[in-house]
C-alpha cells in the first residue's frame, strides 16, 4: 500500500505559474485519470511529480507516503515507486532497451543481488510478448528510431519490467492506433492490483473505454475543477470543456475555444 | 635513404590550436621488437596482427585467397610483392608531404599491406590489428597501404594497441585507394596506450564514384596528433567522414579532419563528436575544401564536444574553403554539456545519476558507435568508453 499525495501545489515554469493549487490523492489499487484541455499544466503536474528540474514548486507539497519528494532526487523519486511515462521519451543511441532495462532494475536491488542474465531476458520475452513486440527490439537502442507508437509501448513495457508502486501515463494514447491503443491499455490493466496506481493523463475518453478509472478529475486553469467517477469522462464528451467550464461558471481562457477541440489531435 | 637533412627541413604537419613541438615526434629509433603469439586476435577469418616487426595472427578465407586478395604484413609484402609495394607506398600520402610523413617513408620498417582485386566482395569484415611493442624503449614506424579495386566491396576495421609500459612514440600513416565504384567502410579503434606519443596520417584517395566512409574511434591514453584526410578526386566520390574522441586525464588529442572535392558531384560530410575529461585537451579541426571546377560538390560538416570539467580544453574549429559557386556547403559547431533530458530520463527509471552519466555521454557518441562494422567492434567501443569515464571523477 502506498499513497501519493499532491497538496495545494503551485507551479511555476520560466517565472510563469502554471499549477495554481493542484490537490490530488492517488492510492494503490486506484486508477485516476486526469482530462483537461491542451495547455492547462497536466504535464507539469506529471513532470513535477518526477521532478523535472524546469519546473518550481513555489508552493504546497507532494508526498509518496509520508516522504515529501523536495528533498528527492529525480532517481529517489523512482526508487520510492514512482513512474512516469512520458509524452515525449528521449531517444539515446548506443545503450539498447536491454541494457537500459536491466540497469533500471539493478538499481532497486542490493549490488550483491543483481538480477541474473538468464531471469531478466525471461521476464523480458514474458512482458515484451504481452505487448505483441518484436524480439530484436531489445537489442535496438533505446527509442532511436521508434515509431510514436513503439515508444509508447516502450514505455509501457518499462513499467511492467520496473513494476512501480505508482505510474503517471501521461498521453500514452496519443498517437496511437485502435490496435496499439489495446494493446497498451491491456499493459495498464495487467498491472491493476491492490499493489498498484496509477494516473492516466489524457485528452479523450476513447482510452478510458479499454482502462476504466475509478476517478475521474478534470483541470482547468492549472488547478483540478472537478472530480467523479468515469461517468464525468462520458459527460465531457458530451458537453465538451467549454460546456463544464460554463456550468461550473469558471472565468478560464480555453486554448482552443471550440467545444470540439475536445476531439482534436494535438 | 632519405637525406635526413632534407626531412628536417620540411615543415611539421599543422596542427592548429594544439601545441606539440615539445612531443619530439621528428626523433624516431624504429624499434625491432618481436612477439610470437597473437594479444588480440583470434578465430579471425580475414585478419591479421602485426605486432613490432612479427605477424601474430594471419588469415585469409581459400576464397578469398582465390581471388587474389593480399593480407600480409608490410615486411612479407615488400619480400613477395616488391614492385607492387614499391608502386603504391606514398602515392596517396606524399614522400615529402611534411617532416613526419617523410620520417616516416624513410624510417618505418612494418606495417600491413592489404591488396583487393577489382570486384572482390568481402561478406564479413576485414580485420587489421597493429600492436606497438613498448618494451625496448624503442618506437613505432609502421605504414599500412590498402588498394580496393574497381566495384570492389569490404568493410575493415583496424586496431592499434600499445603493449608494455616503456615512455616511446609511434608514427602510422595509414595510406588508401578506393578504385572507380569502390565501396569501403574503414573503422578505426585507436587506442595507444598513456605513455605512447603518436602521429597518426591517415588518407584515401576516392576515385570515380567510389566511397571511402570512416568510422573513427579515438581513445588513446596518451598524447596525440590525428590526421584524416580523404582526397575526392572522381567524380560522384563520396566519403563520410565520422569521428568520435574522448580524452582523460593530462593527455591531448589533436585532431585536423580534411575532405577535399576535387571530382564533380563529389560528397564529403564530417561528423564529429568529442568528450573532454579532468585536465585533457581535445582539438577537432575539420576542413572542407572545394577545389574550383568540383560542380555540383556537397562539403558540410558538424563537431560538438562535450567539457565536463572545468579544467578540461576543448575546441571544435570548422573551416570551409571554397573556390567554385556551384556547390552546398555547411557547417556547425558546439561546446556543450551533458543532455539535461537524456539525463532526467534515465533518471526517472530509477538510474542513479552517476550512471546516467556514463549512459547519456556513450549515447553522444552513439551515432558512430552504432555504425562500428560488427557487433564486437561496438562492444569494444562501449567497453572503451566505460574505461575511459572511469577517470570521471580523478
Ligand atoms: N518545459 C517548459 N518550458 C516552458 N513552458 C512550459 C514547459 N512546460 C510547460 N510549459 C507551459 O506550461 C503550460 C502548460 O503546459 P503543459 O503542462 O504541457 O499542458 P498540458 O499537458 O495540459 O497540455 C503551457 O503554457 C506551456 O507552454
Ligand atoms: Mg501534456
Amino acid at each position: 500500500m502506498a499513497t501519493l499525495k499532491v497538496e495545494n501545489l503551485h507551479v511555476s515554469v520560466e517565472g510563469k505559474e502554471i499549477l495554481k493549487g493542484v490537490n490530488l490523492i492517488v492510492n494503490t489499487g486506484e486508477i485516476h485519470a486526469i482530462m483537461g484541455p491542451n495547455g492547462t499544466g497536466k504535464s507539469t503536474l506529471s513532470q513535477t511529480i518526477m521532478g523535472h528540474p524546469a519546473y518550481e514548486v513555489t508552493e504546497g507539497h507532494i508526498y509518496i507516503d509520508n516522504q515529501d519528494l523536495s528533498e528527492m532526487s529525480v532517481d529517489q523519486r523512482a526508487r520510492a515507486g514512482l513512474f512516469l511515462a512520458m509524452q515525449y521519451p528521449s531517444e539515446i543511441q548506443g545503450v539498447t532497451n536491454a541494457e537500459f532495462m536491466r540497469a533500471a532494475i539493478n538499481a532497486r536491488r542490493p549490488e550483491d543481488d543483481q538480477i541474473g542474465v538468464m531471469s531478466f531476458i525471461e521476464k523480458l520475452d514474458e512482458k515484451r510478448e504481452f505487448l505483441s513486440m518484436s524480439e530484436e527490439m531489445a537489442e535496438r537502442y533505446l527509442n532511436e528510431g521508434f515509431s510514436g507508437g513503439e515508444k509508447k509501448r516502450n514505455e509501457i513495457l518499462q513499467m511492467m519490467m520496473i513494476e512501480p508502486k505508482i505510474a503517471i501515463l501521461d498521453e500514452i494514447d496519443s498517437g496511437l492506433d485502435i490496435d496499439a491503443l489495446k494493446v497498451v491499455s491491456r499493459g495498464v490493466n495487467e498491472m491493476r492490483s491492490n499493489e498498484f496506481g496509477a494516473l492516466m493523463i489524457t485528452h479523450y475518453q476513447r482510452l478510458l473505454d479499454y482502462i476504466v478509472p475509478d476517478f475521474v478529475h478534470v483541470m482547468m486553469g492549472g488547478k483540478i475543477v472537478k472530480t467523479g467517477g468515469a461517468e464525468l469522462a462520458k459527460k465531457l464528451e458530451a458537453e465538451g470543456y467549454a460546456g463544464l467550464r460554463d456550468e461550473l461558471g469558471l472565468n478560464v481562457h480555453l486554448t482552443d475555444e471550440d467545444v470540439n477541440s475536445y476531439f482534436v489531435e494535438d | 635513404m632519405v637525406d635526413n637533412s632534407v626531412i628536417q627541413s620540411l615543415p611539421l604537419p599543422t596542427f592548429a590550436k594544439v601545441r606539440y613541438n615539445s612531443w619530439q615526434l621528428d626523433e624516431m629509433i624504429p624499434a625491432t621488437d618481436k612477439a610470437t603469439t597473437p594479444f588480440f586476435m583470434k578465430n579471425e577469418k580475414n585478419g591479421i596482427e602485426v605486432s613490432g616487426l612479427s605477424t601474430t595472427y594471419q588469415h585469409l578465407t581459400e576464397e578469398m585467397t582465390a581471388q587474389g586478395v593480399i593480407l600480409m604484413s608490410m615486411i612479407q609484402a615488400k619480400t613477395e610483392h616488391p614492385d607492387l609495394v614499391e608502386n603504391m607506398i606514398a602515392s596517396v600520402v606524399d614522400k615529402a608531404a611534411d617532416r613526419l610523413s617523410a620520417q616516416n617513408f624513410a624510417q618505418f620498417n612494418t606495417g600491413i599491406f592489404v591488396y583487393i582485386p577489382e570486384n572482390v566482395q568481402f561478406d564479413e569484415v576485414l580485420h587489421l590489428t597493429l600492436n606497438h611493442l613498448a618494451t625496448s624503449g624503442k618506437d613505432l614506424v609502421a605504414r599500412v597501404f590498402v588498394y580496393i579495386g574497381s566495384n570492389a566491396k569490404v568493410d575493415i576495421l583496424q586496431e592499434m594497441h600499445t603493449i608494455g609500459t616503456q615512455k616511446t612514440k609511434a608514427s602510422v600513416i595509414i595510406e588508401v585507394i578506393a578504385d572507380s565504384g569502390a565501396q569501403v567502410t574503414y573503422a578505426n579503434i585507436d587506442s595507444f596506450g598513456e605513455q605512447t606519443t603518436a602521429f597518426i596520417n591517415r588518407e584515401a584517395e576516392v576515385r570515380n564514384h567510389a566511397t571511402v566512409d570512416w568510422q573513427n574511434a579515438e581513445f588513446n591514453d596518451g598524447n596525440v596528433i590525428i590526421r584524416l584526410a580523404s582526397q575526392l578526386n572522381g567524380e560522384g566520390s563520396t566519403s563520410h567522414t565520422n569521428v568520435i574522441g574522448l580524452t582523460t586525464k593530462k593527455q591531448t588529442q589533436g585532431l585536423v579532419t580534411t575532405i577535399l572535392n576535387r571530382g564533380r558531384h563529389s560528397l564529403g560530410h564530417i561528423f564529429q563528436r568529442g568528450v573532454i575529461l579532468n585536465r585533457s585537451t581535445l582539438v577537432f579541426n575539420g576542413i572542407g575544401k572545394i577545389i574550383k571546377g568540383a560542380k555540383g560538390s556537397d562539403a558540410q560538416q558538424e563537431s560538438r564536444v562535450l567539457m565536463l570539467s572545468r579544467r578540461a580544453r576543448g575546441d571544435a574549429n570548422p573551416l570551409l574553403l571554397i573556390d567554385e559557386n556551384d556547390v552546398t556547403a555547411g557547417h556547425a559547431a558546439s561546446v556543450g554539456r551533458v543532455d539535461e533530458n537524456q539525463m532526467y530520463y534515465l533518471m526517472s527509471r530509477g538510474i542513479s545519476e552517476q550512471v546516467a552519466r556514463k549512459l547519456v555521454i556513450r549515447g553522444f557518441m552513439g551515432e558512430v558507435l552504432a555504425k562500428m562494422p560488427t557487433k564486437a567492434a561496438q562492444q569494444q567501443v562501449v567497453e572503451e568508453i566505460e574505461r575511459k569515464l572511469k577517470h570521471e571523477d580523478d
